[in-house]
């Protein structure tokens, strides 16, 4: 009964680590998906984000009685500030990078990194920053369980659940769709790409803001915490397919319960199976498990 | 319900911003006050200038911030008198390694061609440590370690130019199985997991730990070892993993911004309410940063925590004059304290050699004995380590300071000589460079 626990607790691990890489990994898959724009900088908005909300917790928290409650503003006001921020980047910077190669995307990108990661230094300076909302761990398969983890995976599913709705039943989801196959088509029909691009843009950043906010009371913000996420960021697309949603919440999954059970039989190659997945399916379908062969 | 994030007091320390532009600002000021005196002695006065290789960016940033602002504040005490005996004072030029091996290898070569330095300070990480020794050495450059405590850096990459101001990965692991034993005999405990970072520390830690404990308590078993790369994020899986193996205690080799979240999810998760964390890294750092979350109780290890030498003179020193700088709530944590002893051994070392050549100062610091806030220290000959104390204890709420402190009553101070590896076994580890 005992390993029974164990599997169980093991796989509730592996689907918490899921949701938290999908979050992560949804609003880059979706950006690359519809905009062709490999964005290197997805986990720094991601920690940025992060740091606006534990600031704007922390100014709550002074005013009112602080609680798990003020996540709430804090997480949405964080959101909001990065939808802005992310509308303002691609205006004035993305946009002119449409029609440029690849490796001049990844420049601009990773430019970004360094420029975020200096003004988050100058604002917030180099010590580490944190939410800290005590959590009564809860007993569940004979071991605790931190609950907070639950509203983590709600999150995921909801956020995944979301993305389809909206690309699948909404008329604006149905153009975002209809320009990743044919974007001079829906140019010709009236409908100006350019917005589309900058709502999209906005969308997975804002995305990754609300990631970066609901993990807060889990992680200290810190420097560098994007730069050591955005690999498996990476891995997740690649493996899921880019530009899938479907793709990167089914990759999301497959890595983090492999990597939870990994550490449970093999701990030491565990960061070595995720890649490993990634090299098959670089090798077998480079599309990704859930992309086309049309945007490979 | 608390929060750490919520105290406005709090806020002040967050907003300890540094970056080259602050270094430079505050140097320039140390600088500025050398003018002074420079009339007392007739000699036209010569910098002595210092590489100040730690980093600003990167996991070590949040370490580091008191050191780097603090070391040009001592520097202008010193400068006072007209700097190293007198007529030169010290000038730090600063570099961020960004906690890089590669940067680090690369700032220490520009420091030492370019900038002139006499000296290196630095580094944080133990890995960009090794790899500056090959640059310092190259250029017979001398180096005080005072963070980065991989006991290869003493041993298997010796270098005559290398003194290390702090205790070693041995001496820390050897602290840790001296207290950890001690809870073994007293709870009965019979197994342990070990989880730890995946680099040269971590491993060097972790490795010193289990040759120790296999002596002082072999009735206790390792039944896993969970090994993750540095920045891991997300420790649910781990977490689990040790839920799974329920052991009676964790052994974690785990330092700086991996500690604190690790600390922060095991708590969540129930961890710490089923077993103990016993040997975690816990600084004046954390006790500051995490005065409202930490939990009570949790057994920490320290390096150089100022609470344990009040009754030191050089340590009164450092805590009035980096409290006057920066404010009352800043006491200088574990790193900070153990540069400052690095750049006051530099200062007595000199007036020793009565030079400032390299060469003389390495023939009176071998096996010297000198003052630090720990108290007279002697360096180990062999290795020219300083044999400076560990300090293992019990996460405590003192009526003294605004942030908790290890318990006095029941905190172990274990000196470096009594948990070092012996002569016989350094010699065959010895590097032996031409």
């Amino acid at each position: 009964m005992a390993d029974l626990n164990a599997l169980l607790i093991q796989l509730f691990a592996g689907l918490s680590r899921g949701m938290v890489l999908f979050l992560l990994s949804a609003g880059l898959s979706l950006i690359f998906g519809v905009m062709n724009i490999l964005n290197f900088a997805h986990a720094t908005f991601w920690l940025l984000a992060g740091y606006i909300t534990v600031t704007i917790y922390a100014y709550l928290a002074d005013t009112f009685a602080p609680g798990f409650l003020l996540l709430v503003p804090a997480v949405l006001g964080a959101t909001a500030i990065m939808v802005a921020l992310g509308l303002l980047i691609e205006r004035v910077l993305i946009r002119r990078m449409y029609d440029r190669e690849l490796p001049e995307q990844l420049l601009l990108t990773f430019a970004l990194v360094l420029i975020l990661g200096d003004v988050i230094k100058l604002i917030w300076g180099v010590q580490n920053r944190r939410i800290f909302v005590p959590v009564t761990p809860m007993q569940a398969f004979g071991v605790f369980i931190n609950p907070y983890y639950f509203f983590l995976i709600g999150a995921g599913f909801a956020v995944a659940i979301g993305l389809w709705l909206f690309l699948h039943r909404t008329k604006y989801g149905r153009i975002v769709r209809a320009a990743v196959y044919n974007r001079e088509m829906v140019n010709a029909l009236g409908i100006r790409i350019p917005m589309i691009y900058a709502g999209v843009f906005a969308a997975g950043v804002g995305i990754a803001a609300f990631a970066g906010g609901i993990f807060s009371p889990l992680l200290p913000m810190a420097l560098g915490n994007d730069i050591d996420i955005i690999v498996q960021c990476f891995a997740v697309v690649v493996i899921g397919g880019f530009g899938s949603i479907l793709g990167t919440f089914v990759a999301s999954l497959l890595v983090g319960i492999v990597y939870s059970f990994s550490i449970l039989i093999w701990p030491d190659g565990a960061l070595a199976m995720i890649f490993l997945i990634v090299i098959a399916v670089l090798i077998w379908r480079p599309w990704g498990l859930f992309g086309t062969e049309l945007r490979s | 319900m608390t929060n750490d994030v919520t105290e406005k007091n709090l806020w002040s320390i967050y907003n300890t911003k540094i970056d080259r532009r602050d270094f430079v600002l505050t140097s320039l000021a140390a600088g500025a006050m050398t003018l002074s005196p420079r009339w007392v002695s007739a000699q036209a006065s010569t910098p002595y200038r210092i590489g100040l290789l730690l980093p600003s960016t990167g996991a070590g940033a949040n370490y580091m911030a008191e050191a780097i602002r603090g070391l040009p504040v001592l520097a202008a005490d010193i400068n006072k008198k007209g700097g190293l005996l007198g007529k030169h004072p010290i000038e730090f030029i600063y570099r961020d390694t960004q906690t890089k091996p590669d940067t680090g290898a690369r700032e220490a070569r520009q420091l030492i061609l370019n900038e002139k330095v006499h000296a290196i300070f630095g580094t944080y990480s133990s890995a960009v440590a090794l790899a500056v020794q090959e640059i310092i050495h190259e250029h017979k450059v001398l180096h005080f370690a005072a963070t980065s405590n991989s006991s290869s850096i003493t041993t298997e990459n010796h270098t005559p130019y290398t003194y290390e101001w702090c205790p070693d990965s041995d001496m820390q692991s050897g602290a840790v199985v001296v207290a950890v034993a001690k809870l073994i005999k007293a709870r009965k405990w019979k197994k342990f997991v070990s989880i730890g970072q995946d680099y040269e520390w971590g491993r060097q830690t972790h490795k010193g730990f289990i040759a120790g404990l296999s002596k002082a308590a072999p009735e206790a078993k390792e039944v896993k070892q969970l090994w993750f790369k540095l920045g891991e994020t997300d420790f649910t899986s781990y977490i689990a993993a040790i839920m799974s193996a329920r052991p009676d205690f964790v052994y974690p080799a785990i330092a700086g911004k991996d500690n604190q979240t690790f600390i922060q999810q095991a708590q969540a998760a129930g961890l710490l309410k089923i077993t103990a964390y016993p040997g975690g890294l816990i600084s004046v750092t954390e006790l500051r940063q995490q005065r409202k979350s930490l939990p009570r109780g949790l057994i920490g290890l320290a390096r150089c925590p100022f609470f344990a030498h009040m009754d030191q003179p050089l340590m009164q020193k450092y805590v009035k004059m980096h409290r006057g700088k920066f404010g009352a709530d800043f006491y200088p944590d574990d790193w900070a304290c153990m540069y400052y002893d690095a750049l006051t051994g530099l200062d007595q070392a000199v007036t020793r050699a009565k030079s400032t050549e390299t060469g003389a100062l390495l023939k009176v610091l071998k096996g010297a004995t000198y003052d630090t806030c720990r108290g007279k220290r002697k360096f180990r000959e062999l290795t020219n380590q300083l044999d400076c104390p560990s300090y293992v204890g019990e996460v405590w709420d003192s009526p003294d300071y605004p942030f908790p402190i290890y318990n006095p009553k029941t905190m172990i101070v274990v000196e470096g000589h009594e948990v070092w590896r012996d002569d016989e076994a350094v010699k065959k580890k010895l590097k032996h460079r031409t």
